[in-house]
């Protein structure tokens, strides 16, 4: 039980599985657990920690440790990733071990105060080019943040050529033969993890696989899931496919783009989208698509909103809400970037049309701009209603390709526009 | 009662206010990138460039100027991805940024025309 695992002659894995962990962070679903994985590496001068496991786990921890060095001889504790599945054992191993030093990225020295409310810590924050030695084994720290936190960082050992990677190119799999050529198939739960924690954050992957690239690289030896000793840099080009820029985007380099999703009930929302999009296309430079959520799955279009310079959504009002389709959507919209992103709602109602700024409401909650109100229109739109929408959709490409002409509002009446209309006339709100 | 001119460069929206507004009562509503969080000048969030008038904002207090100072840093360590991160860091090198051309959102109020951004 709770045997160490040798990587190499002087790199051991130290890690704890987590085989009956059925949900991460609430967000991830790991159907068949997962592992922290922690290493120890063994130099002529000194011994390195690289990572902990989380607080519960830290029996397994230590155990394996044990095994295979004393507290003493351990000089040098390096932490790729502060969250505390990777540092929950820290506390204690600090205070097992005081002689050590701990290595840390720049960005995490605010957050590691933070973790152990400690005034008189010590440590030392590195960055890429910085190396600590430990005679015969050197280890050297690449900065990439952002891969899933801001202090996140990869260590790699020289003479090995083993990267240290923390949570990027991991994966919740626990398999206890451990390596990529042992375990069962975990490609499903490799793109998975790429998808769910990476993705938001591509344009920092493609900088991180940059400061990789150049190394030679034996391992990846990341903090979840299995250690890849099999074609490791397979599992890079693989990420760099996963975060690279899509054809569409490449091909249509200075296009903007625009997606309108709907709902309709009896049509009348579908013909305002139809509507919208006439008036977005007239403005040069704008690609507008269409899709009616009653024909796809929220999780179809994630890439699509992705690459979206700009998003719409249109919605009945039913029961004083807007329709389940376009809540899963935009619950999915977490998955990646959407940051800054313009948006915007419409819709058509009965009675009430809560359902346009409820919309609004959320999308302005994922950090996306709401510069303009949306349309309602009561009941079914009259043509001088839709040719409304279509002004309503030029002025929204208009926005999108910065063409919008200046407008001078008084502040009452852009504060008044934003209040929920109590009894709705049946006139049509509009910026 | 006297008025001021608040321009939002990156939605070109001007909005005409009574002096002593605060530019995040303005904001959100135009659908400015100028994003906030706690309304109270405590999580620095909010910062905003001031690209004309900034003679015309309200003067610094001794918490905005420290909240400015302790989120500048974050960003300095990388810490806020916002944006450019990279140009917005060389720049804050270059530039004293504290109280001149970047500010609270929450906390300024205007008292005569200006223009601000996003960072
Ligand atoms: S919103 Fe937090 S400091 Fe302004
Ligand atoms: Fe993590
Ligand atoms: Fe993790």
């Amino acid at each position: 039980m709770n045997k160490p695992v040798w990587l190499s002659e002087r790199v051991q894995w130290i890690g704890a599985f987590d085989p009956d962990m059925r949900s991460f962070d609430v967000i991830l679903k790991t159907p068949n657990g997962t592992t922290y994985n922690a290493y120890l590496v063994r130099g002529s001068e000194g011994v390195a920690v690289i990572d902990t496991v989380k607080a519960e786990c830290a029996d397994q921890f230590f155990a394996r440790l044990e095994a295979v060095c004393t507290y003493a001889e351990i000089t040098t504790i390096v932490l790729n990733h502060l969250e505390p599945d990777h540092t929950g054992a820290l506390p204690e191993l600090m205070r097992r071990a005081p002689q050590a030093r701990l290595y840390i990225s720049q960005s995490a020295q605010l957050m590691l105060k933070a973790l152990l409310n400690r005034r008189d810590l010590d440590f030392t924050a590195v960055s890429t080019g910085d190396n600590v030695s430990l005679g015969d084994r050197n280890l050297r720290f690449l900065h990439t943040p952002y891969l899933h936190w801001p202090d996140t960082q990869c260590t790699y050992l020289e003479e090995e050529c083993i990267l240290f990677s923390g949570d990027v190119f991991g994966c919740h799999f626990c398999d206890e033969r451990l390596f990529n050529d042992k375990v069962g198939d975990f490609r499903f739960a490799f793109e998975y993890y790429y998808a769910r924690i990476m993705r938001p954050f591509r344009e920092h992957v493609m900088k991180a696989l940059t400061l990789i690239d150049p190394l030679p690289i034996n391992m990846i030896a990341p903090t979840h899931g299995p250690i890849l000793r099999d074609q490791p840099t397979r599992y890079l080009q693989r990420y760099r496919e996963l975060s690279g820029q899509r054809l569409h985007k490449e091909l249509n380099a200075g296009e903007k783009t625009l997606i309108i999703f709907y709902i309709s009930a009896y049509g009348s929302t579908t013909r305002m989208a139809q509507a919208i999009r006439d008036g977005a296309e007239q403005v040069a430079g704008v690609r507008v698509s269409l899709y009616d959520m009653e024909g796809g799955d929220a999780d179809l279009f994630i890439d699509l909103v992705e690459d979206a310079d700009g998003i719409l959504i249109g919605s009945p009002t039913i029961n004083g809400d807007a329709a389940k389709p376009l809540w899963d959507l935009l619950s999915a919209f977490s998955m990646v970037n959407v940051r800054g992103k313009l948006a915007g709602a419409f819709g058509s109602y009965g009675w009430s049309g809560e359902a346009v700024q409820m919309l609004e409401g959320r999308m302005r909650g994922l950090k996306m701009r709401v510069p303009l109100d949306g349309v309602r229109v009561k009941l079914i739109p009259s043509a001088e209603e839709l040719e409304l929408c279509v002004q309503h959709g030029r002025t929204v490409g208009e926005h999108l390709t910065g063409s919008n002409a200046p407008r001078v509002i008084d502040m009452a009446d852009l504060l008044a526009s934003r209040q929920p209309e109590v009894e709705s006339n049946a006139t049509l709100t509009r910026e | 009662m006297a008025k001021a001119k608040v321009t939002f460069s990156d939605v070109n929206v001007t909005v005409n206010v009574p002096v002593g507004t605060r530019i995040i009562e303005l904001s959100e509503a135009v659908g400015s990138y100028i994003a906030y969080n706690c309304r109270e000048g405590d999580c620095g969030v909010c910062l905003f460039e001031v690209i004309k008038g900034r003679e015309n904002l309200s003067e610094l207090s001794d918490q905005e100027k420290t909240v400015l100072r302790a989120h500048f840093q974050e960003i300095m360590d990388g810490w806020r991805a916002i944006g450019d991160l990279d140009k917005l860091q060389a720049r804050m090198q270059r530039e004293n940024f504290i109280g001149k051309h970047c500010r609270l959102a929450c906390q300024t109020q205007v008292f005569g025309d200006v223009i601000v951004a996003p960072l």
